[in-house]
């Protein structure tokens, strides 16, 4: 037996997940051609159809593009410390495709490595998962070629599948997601086909048996330099996490805030002394894919990529990881 | 189209004039083309030209890793074109150690498209292809400004709120700006912080108003700060308000007139400003 709900029947969840108090994101159409992850304000906003995926992240609701860690207040001698409060409203992401949902559970791993961090961990704890299955893919998709698949569950709390005619179906995979659809549901003796997914492009074990040897290989220049430099790939990224520490205000007050950083940004690397370890653009990607499938594997035993392809979705010059494993691929690298 | 663009490229690799051809390739027609560095005669296969080919290339003119590769040949589009008149009126290259190949442009079905009046190539080197470049009034170049201005002051705020509210700061407008060459951007300066770093409201707000300022009488409109940002931020808004001042208050339009003084490039000791004297 399988477990069904009809679309309207969702939307009315979300309203009553918006009139008690939850803040709900999920995939809204922006405008023609765009469309994004955003807080919704009424339950017909969400999108449940007819899109490949959002340009940006889920990652945002667990890891804010910019956060406030403390505010200062210099008083003559006194300096006062104020610890920004902790996060305290539950979220729930709707329709979120797989591929955002399964970087959530990478991420905890570097959030939780020798430093536990509060704000990322009760923003993770108030937030419930629900994915959307895919049945449609572009060419920048592929997830396949990751170990993922189009009804991957890890990080989700609850996978919906579209049945075609109005109703999806709803597998729990936690007690969170159990009880956020408890009582809502129906019986059922019909599932939902399992689409196969974008066709596999690039050969994992290859990459990272080619990543312990190619790092000193000329031709990264040939396989990144159209890279201009800037950060798209890195935000709309579900894995990618570098972040910033500045401090803003003046000397009297002000706050230590922490915002996305992008390693192909050319400042990433500068010392203050004028050195810059990864001088060139060729140095910065290829840093990029030793990051996602050669370092964070060894360290954490997974992919820093989930196959999404906002990289290349989102690159000014269509680069992105992708590209960069095919083009290595192709010259026997 | 195609063939006399990549024979005039082979000529140029083979007889040595030019060590590299920037110009576009494409693997698969879903994907746009994106850019390719062509330093070996037989490769100039790869070049592809079509209706997709939106990237203004002359970015690349001025990044380290493309300028080490050569004296090079670069494909352009006309209004691309305009971008490099700028550049070689801010001494930011030398024309004479670059190679232009213009090549004529129906247009890319982009919105300046529908008001393009360059169409066909000025200023290059060797020029593909035939298009009409039809005079375009000012009204019809900057109706798509026009219209937004109709709206009311507070829908107008409101909307600039909400789109720049999406804003994450990747920087793609700037980084694919052929004019936004600064070595260091103020946004990077720390020693101390001129902006917000960071990607609120206010630090949005204050970037895209400080890039808009900085792009005054210089922006050439080839909207590829629009074109790539991920977001979708409509920034021709803001860079069509600025080119329409300068064209009303100078009869400057940026990169038209390689002759022509630049807006804030350029002083007179009859300025009729006092403060600048």
């Amino acid at each position: 037996m399988s477990q069904i709900i009809s679309k309207p029947a969702i939307r009315r969840l979300v309203e009553l997940w918006l009139r008690q108090g939850k803040r709900v994101i999920a995939p809204v159409q922006v405008r023609p051609n765009l469309v994004s992850y955003q807080p919704v304000r009424g339950p017909d906003q969400v999108l449940l159809e007819g899109f490949v995926r959002p340009l940006n992240s889920i990652k945002q609701v667990v890891f804010p593009r910019h956060e406030q860690l403390f505010q200062y207040r210099v008083r003559g001698k006194q300096i006062d410390l104020l610890p920004a409060p902790l996060p305290d409203i539950e979220r729930i992401v709707l329709a979120a495709r797989p591929c955002d949902a399964a970087a959530l559970p990478i991420l905890d791993h570097v959030f939780n490595w020798e430093f536990r961090d509060a704000a990322y961990n009760r923003r993770r704890e108030l937030t419930t998962v629900v994915t959307l299955a895919c049945t449609e893919y572009d060419a920048h998709c592929f997830c396949t070629s990751v170990g993922s698949r189009p009804d991957d569950t890890r990080g989700s709390d609850a996978l919906l599948l579209d049945l075609g005619d109005g109703t999806l179906e709803v597998r729990h995979t936690t007690d969170k997601g159990q009880s956020l659809f408890a009582g809502q549901t129906q019986a059922s003796t019909r599932t939902a086909p399992i689409s196969p997914g974008p066709e596999r492009r690039a050969d994992l074990r290859r990459v990272s048996q080619s990543l312990e040897q190619a790092f000193e290989r000329s031709e990264w220049a040939a396989w990144t330099n159209r890279c201009l430099g800037c950060g798209a790939c890195a935000f709309g990224c579900p894995t990618c996490h570098c972040f910033d520490m500045v401090d803003e205000g003046g000397p009297t007050c002000g706050a230590r805030v922490r915002n996305w950083d992008a390693c192909q940004f050319g400042q990433f690397t500068l010392h203050a002394s004028g050195h810059n370890p990864r001088g060139v653009q060729s140095q910065r990607q290829r840093q990029r894919i030793y990051h996602k499938f050669h370092v964070y594997p060894k360290k954490f035993g997974e992919l820093l990529c989930t196959g999404c392809g906002n990289c290349t979705r989102n690159c000014p010059v269509s680069l992105g990881v992708l590209p960069v494993l095919e083009a290595m691929q192709a010259e026997g690298a | 189209m195609l063939q006399p663009l990549r024979e005039t490229c082979r000529r140029l690799l083979q007889d040595g004039t030019v060590q590299v051809v920037i110009g576009y390739g494409q693997a698969v027609r879903a994907v746009e083309p994106y850019p390719v560095f062509i330093t070996a005669p037989d490769d100039v296969g790869q070049l592809v030209w079509n209706e997709q080919c939106r990237t203004n290339l002359v970015k690349y003119l001025l990044r380290k890793e493309i300028r080490a590769l050569g004296k090079p040949a670069i494909v352009v589009k006309g209004c691309d074109e305009r971008a490099l008149v700028v550049l070689q009126q801010e001494l930011q290259i030398d024309r004479s150690q670059i190679v232009v190949i213009g090549v004529a442009c129906d247009g890319m079905d982009e919105p300046r498209c529908e008001v393009c009046d360059a169409h066909q190539p000025r200023f290059a080197d060797h020029i593909i292809g035939h298009a009409t470049n039809e005079m375009q009034p000012a009204e019809r170049r900057y109706a798509h400004l026009g219209e937004f201005l109709e709206r009311p002051l507070p829908d107008r705020m409101a909307y600039w709120k909400a789109e720049l509210e999406r804003c994450v700061k990747c920087y793609a407008c700037r980084q694919a700006c052929p004019l936004c060459y600064c070595e260091r951007c103020i946004v990077e300066k720390n020693r101390p912080a001129c902006l917000d770093t960071s990607a609120t409201l206010k630090g949005n707000f204050a970037w895209h108003i400080v890039r808009a300022f900085h792009l005054a009488g210089r922006c050439v409109g080839c909207d590829q700060c629009s074109r790539v940002c991920p977001e979708g931020i409509d920034l021709r808004l803001l860079n069509l308000s600025m080119a329409r001042e300068a064209e009303a208050s100078f009869g400057h339009r940026s990169g038209t007139d390689p002759q022509a003084e630049l807006v804030l490039g350029s002083f007179s000791q009859q300025d009729q400003e006092q403060f600048i004297r």
